[in-house]
């Protein structure tokens, strides 16, 4: 089972590849040791949104289907995990709550995913359904601010957003600062290696194919739709985790974190790292969320604009992402210059990017 | 009875302006060159800003409304020849390049201008029938939503830019062969296309609250219905209009706004589930 | 027994009849081509048969079971395996993973490794095994192709115009692979216009003329029928 965490589909094999993981992964528990509590629950959060990105890089990377829906099932799951906190009481039903929520984004998902696969629906098509499917969760959450508007105990509040939900919660304890760091480290990690087995594993191999080609998968008798939902229900699952997180880590959520800009931030995390490797798209998401959140300090407007400015040099320069494009080239530059010249791995850099291209 | 016949209609005329003007644009671009304008919405804005600011500046509100429109069309010209152009064997990177356009202008635009600038109001005027009373000026909006039609009819069926345009429209390298200057009825066609979203922002700008990102309101109607009505602005996007415009009608009278719209994304996706290419590829179909 | 039978097809495309009131049975462990001259309908038959197109009328059934209804991949899960004519493979994606996509429903672990290398052996793409399958040649993928649908093991090979671009050096091997198949016991249906070919593999030939059936038999009574000489064979693909 453990031969899929390498494959084909993911860049990064290796001694040198799993010594870096391991060290990184081994400094990770280290981190709150040294710094302050502040920092450790500032990094928490820019995690929190890595599940949404590694879900979108599982959907378009991988399986060729350009979601711009990340963020309707984020506010899904967001607003169930606010509305079930809130009704089923505090304590260990947070846990509860949070995996109910997911699930909630998966069936809608679930749902969304097959009238849209079913009806043939793909490339341009699929994004602006998904998006369209976004902006209407976000307009109708912002209209009911009114008390008529509630779930039980739990009111939506409109655009002022719905509180007072517990944190998760086991027992007393309540998962936050450094606590809530190491749980988002552990899932990080387990979604991480599990999304590795899955695009290396047979399920792997006719998504990529479906992308490549759907007509030829489905002539080796694979019914492509069912892949392609499989795909979509766990990449939207994967951003209702990033949304339930939220509002735990918050206690708080308003459709501001579902409608625009918000929806093209995945989109821009995604395309910038590149989106056809888990790694690139992880390290990158992190490096991009660590800049956003050190420049809306300042200005989010400015931070924002920076984003878009990064997504459009991305499609203009580097298509398949700067991230991995970077980190190709490294990789060749590295096993290049055991086995040649330099000269030769610039050629293979070059071959490389024509070939992406 | 004639007066609520006739108020029937004003809902339904109200609506489909509203679809008609937000989507000419978008169906044109997509249309011609498969290129979904994610950048839309900020022509709109674009279009709404420039008839508020030329109108505070004394301009009549007609001129500074067309004066805007043209404004867009030019920078959509702009955009086209820095951007858009280099994508049009990609249409998903384009998709993503006028996305990231959108949120440098949206957010640029709340860093510079704020976030709400004083509006003109609604041009006075009104009508009676019967008990009910109707305003003037949103059954110019529906005239020139029908307006809009029947230039776009005029441009593509009667000229020859129309002819060269939908041959190019069906077979670019054909109509490249053919001595077609491509890349002048691109640039062309996309300036339309924003030219008319810079329309629909000048047109409604007197109704609404001007503030950078006004035109996501338009965004979502203005997708569905070209989802809808498929490649075809004039068989597709015409009819799906009506088509969503009637649906909307009945769940805005009755439940409101929100219900309305939610309404019309489920009939959209119930329809992709039966039609999966359009409403235009069933009236295609039927017209041979 | 007929493995696949054709009953009454037509396909009309508008005010286009492409295919008009065919029947056609496919025996069991035969090598049946199916030929015509351009615009006969042989195409169309075929997407039919795979259900890429569903027929205006008629039905088509494949061992005793109507499938007239069932998409392309019900169809292949019954037994039937397919390469279309222009070459199909995933581009992007190592040859080597191209061969797997289409073994790992039926192999796994070691055996499914040595069939991959057997396959890989068999259709001389062993050394350009971690190549991605785009920068074969033309002829290369169609071999990848061809090696796909075998994988699948079918009961029944359907083949487009498998050997279109091929050297006749590379169409006479493809052609000796079919007959070694067939000797295991495969049913194969090709569409072909290259005649040399279908001298070497076909035991029946139906011709397709005009959206209908014109002639059928034995290869021998075909490539001897002067009418059908005539219509095709005559006029545009004497040998």
């Amino acid at each position: 089972m453990f031969k899929l965490l390498e494959g084909p589909q993911t860049l990064g094999r290796g001694k040198i590849f799993w010594s870096c993981f391991l060290t990184v992964l081994a400094g990770a528990p280290a981190y709150p040791l040294f710094a302050d509590s502040y920092d450790v629950g500032n990094f928490a959060y820019f995690l929190i949104w890595i599940f949404m990105a590694l879900g979108l890089c599982l959907m378009w990377g991988y399986g060729g289907m350009l979601s711009f829906g990340q963020t309707l099932f984020f506010g899904i799951a967001g607003y169930g995990y606010g509305v079930l906190a809130i009704n089923m009481g505090g304590g260990t039903a947070t846990i509860a709550a949070l995996a109910l929520s997911v699930v909630l984004a998966m069936i809608a998902a679930g749902i969304l995913g097959y009238f849209m696969i079913w009806g043939g629906i793909n490339g341009i098509f699929f994004g602006i359904v998904t998006l369209s499917a976004t902006l209407v969760l976000a307009f109708f959450l912002g209209q009911t601010a009114g008390p008529e508007w509630h779930i039980g105990p739990a009111r939506l509040n409109g655009f002022n957003g719905m509180k007072g939900m517990d944190p998760l919660t086991v027992g007393d304890f309540y998962i936050e600062g450094s606590a809530l760091y190491y749980v988002m480290i552990a899932l990080i990690v387990i979604v991480y290696l599990a999304l590795r087995m899955l695009v290396n594993s047979g399920i792997g191999n006719v998504i990529v194919a479906t992308r490549e080609n759907p007509q030829r998968a489905e002539m080796l008798g694979y019914d492509v739709r069912k892949y392609q939902l499989l795909t979509f229900v766990i990449g939207s699952g994967l951003a209702g985790l990033s949304g339930a997180l939220y509002t735990s880590w918050g206690q708080f959520i308003t459709p501001s974190s579902i409608g625009l800009p918000a929806a093209a931030m995945p989109i821009v995390w995604v395309a910038f790292s590149g989106r056809s490797d888990l790694t690139a798209t992880l390290v990158g998401s992190f490096l991009l969320l660590f800049g956003f959140q050190t420049i809306t300090v300042y200005s989010q407007q400015a931070a924002l604009v920076l984003m878009g400015a990064l997504l459009l040099a991305t499609v203009m320069l580097a298509p398949q992402g700067f991230v991995l494009g970077i980190g190709k080239f490294a990789a060749d530059w590295w096993s290049g210059r055991r086995r040649r010249g330099a000269g030769a791995v610039m050629m293979e850099a070059g071959r490389l990017r024509s070939e992406e291209s | 009875m004639s007066a609520e016949l006739f108020s029937l209609f004003y809902q339904f005329a109200d609506v489909f302006a509203f679809l008609i003007l937000s989507a000419a644009g978008l169906a044109i671009v997509f249309g011609m060159m498969g290129v979904i304008n994610m950048a839309h919405g900020e022509f709109i804005m674009c279009g709404a800003y420039v008839t508020v600011g030329l109108v505070n500046l004394g301009v009549p509100l007609a001129v500074a409304q067309i004066l805007a429109a043209l404004t867009a069309g030019f920078i959509g010209i702009l955009v086209e020849f820095l951007v858009v152009r280099r994508f049009y064997k990609r249409p998903l990177d384009s998709l993503l390049a006028t996305w990231g356009l959108s949120l440098i202008v949206t957010q640029s635009m709340l860093l510079i201008v704020g976030s709400a600038v004083r509006g003109i109001g609604t041009p006075e005027g009104s009508f009676a029938i019967g008990g009910y009373t109707f305003s003037t000026y949103r059954l110019v909006l529906f005239g020139c939503a029908v307006a809009v039609l029947a230039g776009l009819y005029t441009i593509f069926m009667k000229t020859r830019f129309g002819v060269i345009a939908r041959a190019t429209m069906q077979n670019a390298a054909m109509a490249k062969a053919l001595g077609a200057r491509t890349g002048r009825i691109y640039a062309i066609s996309f300036g339309i296309g924003t030219g008319l979203a810079g329309l629909c922002g000048a047109l409604y700008a007197p109704t609404m609250t001007l503030i950078p990102t006004m035109g996501a309101t338009f965004v979502v109607e203005s997708f569905v219905t070209v989802v809808i009505g498929g490649a075809n602005v004039l068989l597709g996007t015409a009819p799906a209009a009506v088509f969503l415009a009637m649906i909307r009608m009945a769940l805005n009278a009755s439940y409101g706004q929100i219900i309305g719209q939610i309404g019309m994304l489920v009939a959209v996706i119930l329809i992709i589930r039966v039609l999966p290419e359009g409403l235009s590829s069933v009236l295609v179909r039927r017209g041979r | 027994m007929a493995l696949v039978e054709v009953k009454g097809v037509s396909k009309r495309f508008g005010g286009l009849t492409a295919v008009s009131g065919v029947d056609l049975a496919v025996e069991a462990g035969e090598v049946h081509c199916l030929i015509g001259p351009n615009g006969a309908g042989k195409s169309t038959l075929f997407k039919l048969i795979v259900g890429l197109y569903p027929p205006t009328e008629g039905s088509i059934w494949f061992d005793t079971v109507d499938i007239t209804a069932e998409r392309p991949y019900a169809r292949v899960q019954r037994g039937m395996s397919i390469k279309m004519q222009a070459p199909s493979v995933f581009k992007e994606l190592p040859v080597r993973q191209n061969i797997q996509t289409a073994l790992q429903e039926r192999l796994s672990g070691a055996a499914r490794i040595a069939e991959e290398d057997r396959l890989l052996t068999l259709l001389n793409l062993g050394p350009d095994s971690e190549k991605l399958a785009g920068a074969l040649s033309h002829g290369q993928q169609q071999w990848l192709e061809i090696g796909m649908a075998l994988a699948l093991k079918p009961q029944l090979l359907l083949l487009d115009e498998p050997t279109a671009g091929m050297s006749p050096e590379e169409t006479f091997r493809t052609g000796e692979l079919i007959k070694s198949f067939n000797a295991e016991g495969m049913t194969v249906l090709v569409v072909e216009h290259d005649m040399a070919f279908v001298r070497q593999v076909a035991q029946r030939v139906t011709v397709l003329h005009l959206g209908k059936i014109f002639a059928r038999g034995n290869l021998e009574s075909i490539l001897q029928d002067e009418k059908v000489a005539e219509i095709y064979l005559g006029k545009t693909h004497a040998h």
